[in-house]
C-alpha cells in the first residue's frame, strides 16, 4: 500500500514535458530575451548614449531592476531557511520553488549590474582594483556568496530526487539522463549520506539568513551611504529587507498557482498552502507599510528644503501616479484581499501575488530614479532632458529581457527537475500516515 | 458719356504718376536711412599700473551701454600709444579685449626715451572700427609716482609715496595707501585698518598684527603697499618678502587608513571585520563542499 502511494507521488511530481501552452510561454520568453540581447548589442555598439541615462539619472531602470532582483531573491532564505529552522513542515512543497526563484533572481541581479556599465570589459577591475571601503565591493562579494549558498541549498535536497529520476531512464531521454547521472549518480540513499546532507542543509539554512540579510542591507547601503534626498536614511536596511521578503513571497504565490494549475499539483500545493502563504504576505505587507510610513512621514513632517522637491514629486508631482500605484498595489490592495479567508483562495492569492510583484517593481523604480533627479548640488545650465527621465526602448527591452531570462531559468528548471521535492514529500507523507 | 470716361482715365493716370514720383523719391531716402542707423557708442577706460617699481603696464576696458546697463565688450581690437598723439611712431602695443572687455600692454623698453622725457605722461588707446562699433579713443594723463616699502623693529611696515616733480622724487601727502599681506590670491589687512593716508613726508606706518599666518615653506610672507585708481598717479604697488609667517608642514593623510582612503588603505577595524566575515562564511562553504565530496565518495564505495 505504501509502495503504491509512493509511486503515485513520484509520477505526480516527476518533471513533465512542455504542453502547447508551455511551448508558447517559452517562445515568448525567448523572443523577449532576443529583443533584450539586440538592445544590449546596440548599447554595446553605440554606448550608453542609446539609453536615457544622463549625468543626473545615471542609475535608471537597470539599477531599479537590480534592486528588484536582489529583493525577490531573499525569498529563498525566508521559505527554505526561516520556515525550516522554525520546524514548519507545511512549507516543504514550496522550498524548491522559493530556491529556484532565489537562484535565477540573484544570477540576473549580477548580470544587470554588468549591463549598467558603460565599459563592461572593465568589470574585472572591480576585483583587481576594488576598495574594501566601498559598499559596491561588499555587494559583489555578498552576491557571489549568496548565489553559491543558494545553489548548494538547491542542490543538497535535490540529491535523493536525482536518484529517483535516474530510475526513469526511458522517460528521461538521453541528454537528461546523462545530466541526472552526472549530478546524482553517486547518491545511494545510504544513511551516512542522509546524515551528511541533513547536517549540510541545516548549516546552509543557518548561514543563508545572515548572508541574505547582508545582501539586501548592503544593497540598501549603496543608496543610504550616499548623501541624497530620499536615500539619506538610517532606516534603509530594514526598509529594504521587509520589502524584499514581501516581493519574494508575492512571487512564490504566483509560482505556486502557476505550477499547481499547469502541472495539476492540487494535492501537493493545497488551498491550505495558499491560506498560510496569504497570511505571511499580509504580515509582510503590514511590516513593509510600517517602514514606508516611517520612511516618508518623518522627512515629510520636517520638510527640509532639499527633501521637499523629492517628496512633493512623489506625493503630488511628476511621480505621484507611479508612487500611489506602487503603494496601493504592493501593499494596500494585497492586504485587503488576503486579510479575508476568501481572499486566500488560490485564484485571489494569485492576483494578490501579481499585484505585490508589479507594485514592488515600481517601488524599486521610485526608490532609485526621483532621488537622482534632485541632487543637493544641482548643475548650472543643465540641459532640460537631464531633469526628467523615462527609459529608452533599449532600456525597456533589456530590463524586460532580463525578467524574461529569470522566468526562463525557472521554467527550464521546472522542466528538468521536480519543482516539489519528491523524496521529502514521500518521507513526510509516510510519517504523517504513521502518526 | 465718353468725355466723362476720358476724364476718369486721366485722373487715374495722374494718380499713378504721382505715386511713381513718390516711390522714386522715397527709395533712396529709405536706403539712406538704413545706412544712417547709429552704431552704439563704445567707452574705453584706460588705466596705468606701476608694478613693484619695475614694470609698467596699461590696461583698457571696453564698455558699452546695452539695455540701459554698461556691459563689457569682448573682441575689440585696440592700439596703445604713448603721448597724446595716436601716431604710428608712438605705438607701444596692440591687443584684443577678452570676455571681461579688458586688454593689456606692457610699456616696452623701446618707449624708454619718451617715458623718461617728462614727469607727466599721456597715453592714448584707439579701438579699430568693427561691424558694431565705430572707432573710439580713450585718453589718460598721469604723473609719475612710485611707492617704497620697508620694515622696522616690532613688525612695523613703513611705506613712502613719492612723485616725480621735474627730475626730483618728492613726497606726496594725503593719498590713500593700502597696506596688506598677500593671502590666498588676495590682499589681507595687516591689522584692523585697511587704508592709511600719507603724511607730509609721503609716509604711512602700519603695525603687523597677524600672528600665526601661514607662510611659504620658509615661513615667508609677502607684504604689499598699493595705491589704487588714483586720478593723478594711477595704480601703484610694491611688495616685500618678510619672514613673519609661520611654516606649517603639509600634513598628508594620503597614507593614513581611513574610510575614504585609496585602495589597500581601509581602516584596520574594517579589514579585520570584513575579512573575518568573508573567511567565516567561505570556510563554511568550503566545509560544505568537502561534505559533498564525502557524500560522493560514500556513493562510489
Amino acid at each position: 500500500m505504501e509502495k503504491i502511494a509512493e509511486q503515485k507521488i513520484i509520477e505526480d511530481l516527476l518533471p513533465q514535458k512542455f504542453g502547447k501552452q508551455g511551448v508558447i510561454w517559452v517562445i515568448s520568453l525567448l523572443a523577449m530575451c532576443a529583443l533584450g540581447a539586440y538592445a544590449y548589442f546596440r548599447q554595446l555598439y553605440y554606448g550608453l548614449e542609446v539609453t536615457n541615462l544622463r549625468d543626473y539619472v545615471s542609475w535608471g531602470i537597470y539599477i531599479s531592476n537590480f534592486v528588484f532582483f536582489v529583493a525577490i531573491s531573499l525569498v529563498g532564505s525566508l521559505i527554505t531557511a526561516v520556515l525550516r529552522l522554525s520546524d514548519v513542515h507545511w512549507s516543504t512543497p514550496l522550498t524548491r520553488i522559493a530556491e529556484i526563484i532565489a537562484v535565477s533572481a540573484i544570477a540576473f541581479a549580477g548580470l544587470i549590474i554588468i549591463v549598467d556599465m558603460g565599459r563592461p570589459d572593465r568589470f574585472y577591475n572591480l576585483f583587481t582594483h576594488g576598495r574594501l571601503q566601498s559598499p559596491i565591493v561588499w555587494d559583489v562579494i555578498v552576491i557571489t556568496t549568496y548565489l553559491l549558498i543558494s545553489l548548494l541549498l538547491l542542490y543538497f535536497p535535490l540529491l535523493p530526487d536525482l536518484k529517483i529520476m535516474i530510475r526513469y531512464k526511458d522517460r528521461n531521454g538521453k541528454y537528461l539522463q546523462k545530466l541526472y547521472e552526472f549530478l546524482g549518480s553517486f547518491w545511494k540513499d545510504k544513511p551516512e549520506q542522509f546524515k551528511i546532507t541533513d547536517k549540510a542543509i541545516n548549516i546552509l539554512s543557518i548561514t543563508i539568513i545572515p548572508v541574505a540579510f547582508a545582501i539586501h542591507t548592503v544593497t540598501s547601503w549603496l543608496f543610504a551611504t550616499t548623501y541624497r534626498p530620499g536615500w539619506d536614511s538610517t532606516n534603509f536596511g530594514a526598509y529594504f529587507i521587509s520589502g524584499a521578503f514581501l516581493v519574494g513571497s508575492g512571487a512564490v504565490l504566483i509560482a505556486m498557482y502557476v505550477f499547481r494549475t499547469h502541472y495539476k499539483l492540487e494535492k501537493y500545493i493545497t488551498n491550505d498552502h495558499f491560506d498560510k502563504m496569504g497570511k505571511i504576505v499580509v504580515l509582510l505587507a503590514l511590516i513593509y507599510l510600517y517602514f514606508n510610513v516611517n520612511e516618508f512621514l518623518v522627512p515629510a513632517f520636517k520638510m527640509k528644503k532639499s527633501e521637499e522637491h523629492h517628496l512633493m514629486g512623489l506625493f503630488t508631482g511628476e511621480f505621484a501616479i507611479a508612487f500611489w500605484f506602487a503603494i496601493s498595489t504592493a501593499m494596500l490592495i494585497p492586504i485587503l484581499i488576503l486579510i479575508f479567508k476568501k481572499g486566500r483562495t488560490p485564484k485571489a492569492a494569485f492576483v494578490a501575488g501579481i499585484l505585490v510583484v508589479v507594485g514592488s517593481w515600481f517601488k524599486r523604480y521610485l526608490i532609485v530614479t526621483p532621488t537622482l533627479l534632485h541632487p543637493f548640488l544641482p548643475m548650472s545650465d543643465v540641459p532640460e532632458n537631464y531633469k526628467h527621465y523615462f527609459p529608452s526602448w533599449e532600456e525597456w527591452a533589456i530590463a524586460g529581457g532580463s525578467l524574461a531570462g529569470a522566468l526562463l531559468v525557472i521554467t527550464f528548471f521546472a522542466r528538468i527537475f521536480p519543482i516539489i521535492p519528491i523524496h521529502e514529500t514521500i518521507t513526510e507523507t509516510n510519517e504523517h500516515e504513521k502518526v | 458719356m465718353k468725355p466723362l470716361l476720358k476724364q476718369t482715365n486721366m485722373k487715374k493716370y495722374k494718380l499713378f504718376q504721382l505715386l511713381f514720383i513718390v516711390i522714386i523719391g522715397l527709395v533712396p531716402n529709405l536706403l539712406m536711412a538704413q545706412d544712417a542707423v547709429e552704431k552704439p557708442s563704445l567707452k574705453l577706460s584706460l588705466k596705468y599700473f606701476n608694478d613693484n617699481n619695475k614694470t609698467h603696464h596699461l590696461e583698457v576696458q571696453a564698455k558699452s551701454k546695452i539695455d540701459g546697463k554698461f556691459q563689457m565688450i569682448a573682441n575689440v581690437p585696440v592700439q596703445f600709444y604713448i603721448g597724446s598723439d595716436p601716431d604710428k611712431s608712438n605705438l607701444i602695443g596692440k591687443g584684443i579685449t577678452n570676455p571681461k572687455g579688458i586688454a593689456t600692454v606692457i610699456i616696452p623698453a623701446t618707449a624708454k626715451e619718451q617715458w623718461q622725457s617728462t614727469a607727466n605722461q599721456n597715453f592714448v588707446v584707439v579701438s579699430a572700427p568693427t561691424k558694431v562699433y565705430e572707432e573710439t579713443k580713450g585718453e589718460l594723463a598721469i604723473t609719475k609716482a612710485k611707492i617704497q616699502i620697508d620694515t622696522a623693529e616690532g613688525r612695523i611696515i613703513n611705506a613712502k609715496l613719492m612723485s616725480l616733480v621735474d627730475t626730483t622724487w618728492t613726497p606726496i601727502a594725503g593719498v590713500d595707501v593700502i597696506v596688506g599681506v598677500k593671502r590666498l590670491g588676495g590682499i589681507l589687512n595687516v591689522n584692523e585698518t585697511p587704508t592709511y593716508s600719507t603724511d607730509t613726508s609721503g609716509a604711512v606706518m602700519a603695525e603687523f598684527k597677524r600672528d600665526s599666518l601661514p607662510g611659504d615653506n620658509k615661513g615667508n610672507l609677502t607684504l604689499t603697499a598699493s595705491v589704487i585708481d588714483n586720478d593723478v598717479y594711477g595704480n601703484l604697488s610694491v611688495e616685500m618678502v618678510v619672514p613673519w609667517g609661520k611654516y606649517y608642514p603639509f600634513d598628508s593623510k594620503f597614507d593614513e587608513r581611513t574610510l575614504f582612503a585609496r585602495r589597500g588603505h581601509s581602516p584596520l577595524w574594517l579589514e579585520i571585520l570584513a575579512y573575518a566575515i568573508i573567511v567565516g562564511v567561505w570556510a563554511i562553504i568550503i566545509h560544505l563542499l568537502l561534505q559533498l565530496r564525502k557524500t560522493i565518495k560514500l556513493g562510489v564505495e
